[in-house]
């Protein structure tokens, strides 16, 4: 049957028909368009992998944000609780300074007082010593052997008299 | 707004053809042409080959192809219209003789048919270098848009024709060659686009479709010898070795060379089931939808008009079908011969078996 016969001229136009696409896009298309696909198919994954890449960046940048943040937060706490101690201690410390200062210098207002109250005392006794004698002197109007024994005497009978009062 | 136009244009064109077609019909019967049907015979002239190409609402007319021939004194060319009138230009005429019905013959002197060389740019010639250069037109679009856009991804036309280019290479051809997919590409992959553009080509009835190519057994037998040749020559020593010393147990092999006869005809067995599965599938496609137009002739010659129209409803919807059913047959056959082709090749690069490693 016609059907099944291949026409010997059919067959020689498909072959060169073939043969010539063939060698036309062989040489000048499907490499390049198959070249150009893979090109484009691997930029596209190298985009999504940058992209999942830069996401957990992120991700992780976010956290590590935290952290710091955190960290700096327990450090300022620090600090602070650092700076409030050292205050506490320098008024303290300041405190007791002052306190020393004043009891060295009430100390040393008790001391010259003392001093000043024993030489007004030495004096005053001398004074009144002095005066006895002139007193006693006038009155007994006699010398008396020793001036000595009875200056002796007088600081006696006068502590006698302070010690009464 | 805008489909209402285009709906009305649309009915305005069928009612256009309706009445073109009754016109020519007419006209047709006016001339005195009888109307005598052979389906048999406009099954097998629709399905065949021509040396003209139809027109619409014409049953003359041809669009005149050339002829070449390469008779018994030397080469001639004419233009098909001198001779598909039944006249005899130089010597040569189409044949009404049941030997070469149909075919250009050269007369002797002694009123014998002698078939010359045939090299005529017949209907499915032409057609064939229709779908050839379509088919460069488009491949070549896609490689310009590369060229000039680069990474950028085609739209519309070209992105569909990338789509397909995809889904042959990287689903089909890679995962089956690997790494000797990119010498083999450039093959299977104009194969395929040749195969499913002349498919698609064959299903549109006017100029520049209607040429019944790849349900030309000429057609495929070419791709399959094709297909054969690189199959053969690409073969390993591996290949040869499971044909000619295949890893039976002896008996099979030896006295009688049983396996070797069996993996013999498998090489031939491969393309040929190449060749006939596309022709049969894409014949058959055309014959369906032609038996079941020619259904509205045949009923209305005998039972009548009426019987006809009745017919024509369901004849048209089947028909329409069918068509739908051919459009996606033709892509599936491109893509069967293509992955074929391919496992094929990737059979005839085996290398050596790891067990024997091991």
């Amino acid at each position: 049957m016609e059907l099944f016969t291949p026409e010997f001229g059919l067959v020689f136009w498909m072959f060169v028909a073939f043969v010539c696409l063939y060698c036309i896009l062989a040489k000048w298309a499907w490499p390049f368009i198959i070249k150009s696909m893979e090109e484009r198919a691997d930029l596209i994954d190298k985009g999504v992998a940058y992209a999942q890449e830069a996401k957990s960046h992120l991700d992780n940048a976010k956290a590590e944000a935290d952290k710091l943040v955190a960290k700096a937060r327990n450090q300022q706490a620090d600090i602070l609780r650092e700076a409030s101690k050292m205050r506490n201690e320098l008024i303290e410390k300041a405190r007791g300074e002052a306190a020393d200062e004043a009891k060295k210098v009430a100390e040393a207002a008790q001391v010259s007082l003392e001093q000043s109250r024993k030489e007004a005392e030495k004096q005053l006794r001398a004074e009144v010593g002095d005066l006895a004698l002139q007193i006693a002197e006038k009155v007994i109007r006699r010398n008396i052997a020793g001036d000595d024994a009875q200056k002796a005497l007088v600081d006696q009978y006068l502590s006698e008299v302070e010690t009464k009062n | 707004m805008k489909s209402k136009i285009i709906t009305a244009i649309v009915a305005l064109v069928i009612v256009a053809l309706i009445g073109l077609g009754y016109y020519s019909s007419a006209q047709h019967r006016a001339e005195g042409h009888t109307t005598e049907l052979n389906p048999k015979e406009t099954i097998f002239e629709h399905l065949g080959d021509a040396y003209g190409w139809e027109v619409p609402f014409n049953h003359s007319a041809r669009i005149p192809l050339p002829i070449i021939v390469w008779g018994q004194d030397g080469l001639h060319c004419f233009m098909s219209n001198r001779i598909t009138g039944g006249e005899t230009y130089d010597g040569f005429k189409i044949s009404t003789s049941e030997e070469h019905h149909g075919k250009v013959v050269q007369v002797l002197d002694d009123g014998t048919e002698v078939r010359p060389w045939d090299f005529s740019i017949t209907k499915n010639v032409a057609g064939l270098i229709i779908a050839a250069v379509l088919v460069a037109l488009m491949v070549m679009s896609l490689k310009r848009w590369y060229a000039r856009n680069g990474m950028k991804a085609p739209r519309g036309g070209k992105g569909a024709l990338e789509l397909v280019v995809d889904f042959v290479y990287s689903d089909t051809i890679r995962p089956i060659l690997g790494k000797h997919s990119l010498k083999y590409a450039p093959y299977l992959l104009t194969a395929f686009f040749f195969i499913l553009t002349m498919n698609l080509l064959g299903l549109i009835v006017i100029f520049p479709g209607g040429a019944n190519l790849t349900g030309n057994i000429a057609v495929t037998l070419v791709l399959a010898v094709l297909t054969f040749l690189i199959t053969t020559f690409s073969g390993t020593k591996e290949y040869w070795k499971e044909i000619f010393w295949p890893e039976v147990p002896m008996a099979l092999k030896c006295p009688v060379p049983m396996m070797q006869i069996i993996e013999t005809l498998g090489m031939f067995t491969k393309p040929l089931a190449l060749m006939i599965r596309l022709f049969a599938n894409m014949m058959s496609g055309h014959k369906v939808v032609l038996v079941l137009v020619l259904l509205i002739f045949i009923f209305t010659n005998l039972f009548g008009v009426g019987v006809g129209i009745g017919t024509s409803i369901f004849s048209v919807a089947f028909t329409l079908f069918m068509l739908l059913l051919d459009v996606l047959v033709s892509f599936i056959q491109a893509y069967v011969f293509t992955i074929l082709s391919t496992i094929f090749i990737s059979m005839a690069l085996v290398e050596p078996h790891e067990h024997e490693a091991k």
